[in-house]
């Protein structure tokens, strides 16, 4: 084995027993995969949802489920020359938090919610550097410092659910490096935090990285993270290794079909493909992403208005003290006209509203303020009842596939209950005949028909959601982030789903993500929002190439692209 | 463009409750519940309709008879002794209207009749029975033998006035189950509606089942059902059931509630709400199915309880009415039984219940598991 | 945290108004005209004309309703209709000795019901597991009428353990002489439904990512258990005993009756048994108030014992 090498992979096998009775090992979720994490170097692992990455980085410390988890025999996980599979329980605690240690996706659920943030920190300590009370309490306050939280005597006393993510993800990493260890699991660590949060915690970790010499397994999904931070790639698919090697051997000069998919699926902030590029146009032989001219996109004045919407306003009130109640502004003073056929993009941070505007439009919440004209009528000002019919003309996708449809629904269920409500399609036949019409248009075996929800991935079902919209032809589509769950891969597939049907039944889109790379592509014109009001408006080719608002130009600035590294390459 | 496959088995996929029947097959436990409370089920329903233990409260043994397998006792052993006794039984009772009859009238008849005089149903010996047979038998009818061919003893014994504690249990049986199944029945079906209705309508509905919520959960459960039996009369299985289900539907409520809270604000509501479907619809045809298994498992819960309720209720005396039989009253009678000795009623009524409840806990329990939809 | 105290406080008045009004539908509407109760009582008919007359019962519903809440006010429900004894005296002195059972009884009971549970936990999935669990329901199955048969017959009667039944004027005595057969009957008796309940605590709290990190970081099995999932599911816990306490001081009524206890729940069945209205009535509203009181003390020990409550 390398000198250089810290931990080496060999032969990992790690199966799944889907029910608690069963004897046999269910399902393989990684099937003999070897790597090496090299010293002082920062290896990322790539895949999409059952990839087996994650699962992975468990078996290194032995933190899988032990009820339905079994790791296959050969599996050989080498740490300072012994094989960490093969250790006790005693000997693998004493390496857990002090040689190796990990943080994870979701801050606020990983830290106690009772304990103060202090509290946590000096327990590693006290646990594995037998510090006293004191010696661990000041030792405390510097790495809080060194994690880059202000304040840090206060911080150390509050409870996790005080502070904000990227706060508690940055008391995890204070946690995770406090007895200087060699290796530093992140599995997905930014995640779920906002883009402008994420650069600084990739900042955070490159740093530290740097300052104490440790290697890091850095987990993900997103490519583009993958480029600004990591030495080494290691891309895996459904439990196997697709690819490894330096980052720039990866990026430059990909070998595998997967991998080059990955890389091409998403789209690029530079130039708008007709089409995205989908996995299996690689995945078949002499594979290659069709070749299509650009796009153009953004409006020039002209084109007809569908909706026009003024000052739109939306407050939610909580009661305070004992008879007072405060104002909570989620949406203020927000301004756009939608042209038919062409898609408005609505980008933002998580907290900046642009979420609650669809809902308003929609009704789904009561505008407090502001006026929707479309087809020259305030939809916000009417009755129920008057709006009734405006109901099917306004329809949305939603973010969670797997919420958004009724699991107790068949398919069939889902897709004729709309038109049952409406009193369309004409008869149970013609009803049954729209349907099978609709799952065949957005690409689901007619066989779905019968199907539960649950049988179908996060795609499928958001094909169902727009299936399900169309069922009522609407005029305008609302897409609240509904491809920020999916895989890269899945993602590209809806993409081009939306674009076929918008330019077939010239639907107008109101594209709400925190993605900036989607939204620019699937956009004419781009409304950028920040706490609640609109801070910049603008076709979106312009957007990006001549930001105005300092705020946008952050937004831009933290997208993360193989183009600006955060680290600098090795050798 | 390309097709994206699906893994789909060729037969119709199955829904959330055919799962959980599959998912409970497997587990031999809870089938053994499940069968075990069919049993009791099935045997119920024949007690019910007379075709087992119809003659529940014929005296056919002697009093206190041990069972079959203790072996036959003499009165002594029994405690009885002095009861069969024909002229000690009759104590001379100095305040007795009738002594002067009776005297006369023996002293007509000369040596009393040889037969024992007969226990009536309060282990009573009559004394008026040898002139009721003396004149009986001189009406000329063929004297029916009045004193009863009662067996030494019974498979499982027999009470202080010799029912046959099997036939008894067995009509016991009757009382609890339906009593305990039909409240929890009334109370889910209760809690549920008012749930549904503060759970999604929110607001002053809310505030309104809130209120009935706090009234009838400050006071204790207990204590409630005490109250109302003070204050009603009248007895029997229609007002037990009655308060059990009117003051247990709480527990329900806050499970319902508390689940259409949460599914109000899941996408697939709003979506629901998106292509325009109605209040109704929304509450009755998305979300209850959804949540059903809550009453379901709730009611399996409640039944329990409120078997365990009526038994307590009965051998309080607030339960059934004086002639009919239930758990509850034979636990009422063990409880002097045992003093003296005779553990048979107490055993039979405590194993019964104790088979039944345990078997349906098993099974909730296990049912529970099955439905969870985070195995999802 | 006094704008708090007080906004709970205003809120309570509707809930009470309503026991009040429930109780006094129960007695004074469908309950009727109590004569033909007293009758059987009392044979003297002035003093029957007293009580009618303090009752109101030929008065409309609203009188009767006024008088039933001055009563409830001055804490004077006038005399119990069976014993003579003032009613307000009743609740004094019965209080005592059913907390000198109950309170051991909680005590005891929640203490070993969590360290079992927590041992359960920790071999969760297991055999041993699994056959705690079953012993739990079969144990909960046997109605707790039996458990008081059967060990009062084995323990006190026959083995001469404990005393059958009684109850002395000496604290001491009551509560160890008297006091412990009780008290072991309810420990049995409670044991197996709490330590079921906190086990699904327990496991509920296992699960979570906080348990998972906290492995991460090194800490061994009994650690984990005995300070982090505990400190976290003492929040259910607690809330569980607290809102469970009212209910308990009726809920040992059986208890109290066979072994004589002069306690709140035998008075309660004696009342009922006897039709005695007065005391029903008042111990069904204080208790009420009681268990709305301990609601709102259970809501601050909440926030004391979980940092994200935030009480507005």
């Amino acid at each position: 084995m390398d000198p250089n090498t810290l931990l080496s992979v060999r032969d990992l096998s790690v199966s799944f027993r889907l029910d608690r009775r069963a004897k046999e090992p269910g399902f393989a979720a990684v099937k003999g995969i070897s790597f090496d994490i090299p010293e002082n170097t920062t290896v990322a692992l790539v895949g999409e949802s059952g990839s087996g990455k994650s699962v992975t980085s468990l078996s290194i410390l032995g933190l899988l489920p032990a009820e339905n988890a079994t790791v296959q025999a050969g599996s050989q996980i080498i740490y300072g020359g012994r094989n960490l599979l093969e250790l006790s329980n005693d000997e693998l605690r004493r390496l857990r938090g002090r040689d190796i240690s990990m943080i994870f996706q979701e801050p606020m659920s990983s830290l106690n919610p009772v304990f103060t943030v202090g509290h946590q920190i000096a327990e590693v300590l006290r646990l594995h550097m037998g510090m006293g009370q004191r010696q661990a309490q000041a030792r405390v306050l510097e790495l809080l410092a060194e994690v880059g939280i202000p304040d840090p005597l206060a911080k150390s006393r509050a409870h996790p659910f005080q502070l904000s993510g990227g706060q508690q993800q940055r008391v995890m990493i204070a946690m995770a490096i406090a007895c200087n260890p060699r290796l530093l699991i992140a599995d997905e660590p930014t995640t779920a935090l906002d883009v402008t949060i994420q650069k600084q915690i990739l900042e955070l970790l490159a740093a530290l990285q740097d300052k104490h010499r440790m290697s890091v397994l850095f987990i993900t999904h997103d490519l583009a993270v993958v480029g600004e931070i990591a030495d080494r790639v290691v891309v895996m698919r459904s439990g196997e290794i697709r690819e490894q090697g330096t980052t720039e051997e990866v990026f430059q000069r990909p070998q595998d079909a997967y991998t080059r998919a990955l890389l091409q699926c998403r789209p690029p902030l530079a130039h708008r493909p007709r089409r995205l590029a989908v996995i299996d146009d690689f995945m078949k032989p002499g594979g290659a992403p069709p070749a299509t001219e650009d796009r153009p996109r953004g409006l020039n004045g002209g084109e007809p208005i569908i909706l026009e919407v003024k000052q739109l306003g939306k407050s939610f009130f909580s009661r305070q003290g004992l008879f007072g109640r405060s104002e909570f502004k989620a949406v203020e003073g927000v301004s756009f006209k939608l042209a038919r056929g062409k898609t408005l993009g609505v980008v933002g941070e998580s907290g900046s509203g642009k979420t609650t505007v669809g809902l308003t439009l929609m009704r789904l919440h009561e505008a407090t303020a502001g006026q929707a004209l479309f087809e020259g009528r305030d939809i916000l000002s009417m009755s129920r009842g008057e709006f009734k019919p405006y109901k099917r003309r306004i329809q949305i996708v939603f973010q969670n596939p797997y919420a958004s449809l009724n699991p107790r629904f068949t398919v069939g269920q889902i897709l004729t209950e709309p038109l049952l409500i409406h009193g369309l399609g004409g008869g149970d036949a013609g009803r049954g005949r729209l349907v099978r019409e609709l799952l065949a248009r957005v690409e689901l075996p007619e066989a779905s028909y019968h199907r539960y929800p649950h049988e179908f991935s996060g795609g499928q079902r958001q094909r169902i959601a727009i299936a399900r919209c169309l069922t009522m032809k609407p005029d305008i589509l609302i897409c609240d982030e509904s491809v920020s769950a999916l895989d890269v891969s899945v993602q590209a597939q809806v993409l081009n789903l939306l674009q076929d049907l918008q330019d077939e039944f010239d639907l107008s889109y109101i594209f709400i993500s925190h993605d900036l790379a989607v939204v620019k592509y699937m956009s004419d014109q781009v409304m950028v929002m920040n706490e609640g009001q609109v801070v910049e408006f603008a076709n979106s080719d312009d957007i990006y190439l001549r930001p105005q608002h300092p705020y946008t130009r952050r937004l831009l600035a933290a997208v993360p692209s193989a183009d600006h590294r955060i680290r600098a390459q090795p050798g | 463009m390309s097709k994206p496959t699906i893994n789909a088995p060729a037969r119709p996929s199955p829904g959330l409750w055919a799962l959980a029947w599959r998912r409970l097959r497997s587990d031999r436990l809870a089938i053994a519940g499940l069968l075990i409370v069919a049993c009791f089920l099935v045997t119920l329903l024949l007690s019910a309709a007379g075709l087992v233990a119809r003659n529940w409260d014929a005296e056919v043994g002697v009093n206190y008879a041990p069972p079959t397998f203790v072996g036959a006792q003499s009165a002594e052993e029994r405690g009885v002794e002095g009861m069969n006794a024909p002229e000690a039984a009759v104590p001379d009772n100095p305040r007795d209207p009738l002594a002067e009859v009776l005297r006369k009238l023996r002293a007509e008849r000369g040596a009393g009749a040889a037969v024992a005089p007969p226990l009536d149903y309060y282990g009573i010996a009559d004394p008026l029975a040898p002139e009721i047979a003396a004149i009986r038998a001189g009406e000329g009818k063929a004297a029916p033998a009045v004193a009863l061919e009662r067996r030494a003893t019974l498979p499982f014994g027999a009470d202080k006035w010799g029912h046959d504690i099997i036939l008894k249990t067995i009509k016991g049986s009757e009382t609890s189950i339906l009593v305990g199944l039909t409240s929890a029945l009334l109370a889910t079906v209760l809690g549920t509606l008012f749930g549904a209705v503060a759970g999604y309508y929110g607001k002053w509905a809310d505030d309104v089942f809130n209120w009935f919520y706090s009234v009838f959960t400050s006071v204790p459960y207990l204590l409630l059902i005490l109250a109302v039996a003070a204050v009603l009369q009248q007895k029997g299985v229609l007002t037990i059931v009655l308060i059990l289900g009117l003051t247990g539907w709480t527990g329900v409520f806050r499970l319902v509630r508390a689940e259409y809270m949460k599914h109000k604000a899941r996408e697939y509501v709003q979506a629901a709400d998106a292509i325009g479907a109605s209040d109704l619809r929304k509450m009755f045809v998305h979300i209850l199915p959804n949540i059903s298994h809550i009453p379901f498992v709730q009611m399996s819960i409640l039944t329990v309880g409120f078997i365990k309720s009526e038994v307590i209720l009965s051998f309080l005396g607030f339960g059934v009415p004086v002639g009919v039989t239930s758990w509850g009253s034979m636990l009422n009678e063990a409880q002097n039984e045992l003093i003296l000795g005779k553990w048979w009623q107490l055993t039979a009524a405590t194993t019964a219940m104790a088979v039944l409840v345990t078997s349906f806990s098993l099974f909730t329990d296990a049912l529970r598991d099955a439905l969870d939809p985070k195995l999802k | 945290m006094s704008a708090y105290i007080l906004r709970r406080l205003w809120q309570m008045l509707p809930t009470l108004m309503g026991v009040v009004l429930l109780v006094f539908l129960l007695f004074n509407w469908v309950g009727g005209d109590p004569a033909y109760i007293l009758a059987g009582k009392m044979s003297n008919p002035e003093q029957i004309a007293n009580i009618r007359a303090q009752l109101g019962v030929d008065q409309p519903y609203w009188v009767q309703l006024w008088i039933f809440v001055k009563q409830i006010v001055t804490f004077d429900f006038g005399a119990s209709w069976s014993t003579g004894e003032a009613v307000s005296h009743v609740l004094a002195t019965r209080l005592g000795p059913s907390l000198t059972v109950l309170v051991p009884l909680t005590i005891l009971e929640t203490l070993i019901a969590i360290g079992l549970a927590l041992g359960v936990a920790y071999v969760r999935g297991s055999l041993t597991d699994r056959m705690v669990m079953i012993a739990c329901t079969v144990g909960m199955s046997v109605s707790i009428l039996v458990y008081i048969i059967v060990f009062q017959y084995w323990l006190a009667y026959k083995l001469g353990l404990f005393p059958v039944q009684g109850w002395g004027d000496n604290f001491a005595e009551n509560l160890f002489h008297y006091s412990a057969l009780p008290i072991l009957i309810g420990l049995v008796v409670s044991i197996a439904p709490d330590l079921r309940l906190f086990r699904t605590f327990f496991l509920d709290e296992i699960n979570q990512d906080y348990v998972r990190t906290a492995r991460a970081k090194g800490l061994s099995e009994p650690t984990i258990l005995w300070v982090h999932v505990l400190r976290n599911a003492a929040i259910p816990v607690v809330t569980h005993v607290m809102s469970n306490l009212p209910a308990l001081l009726i809920g040992a009524f059986l208890i109290e009756r066979f072994f004589s206890i002069p306690g709140i729940g035998r008075e309660i069945i004696l009342a009922v048994e006897r039709s005695d209205f007065p005391v029903i009535k008042a111990i069904t509203v204080y208790v009420a108030a009681a268990t709305m009181l301990f609601n709102l003390l259970t809501d601050l020990l909440y926030k004391a014992i979980d940092p994200r409550v935030q009480l507005e």
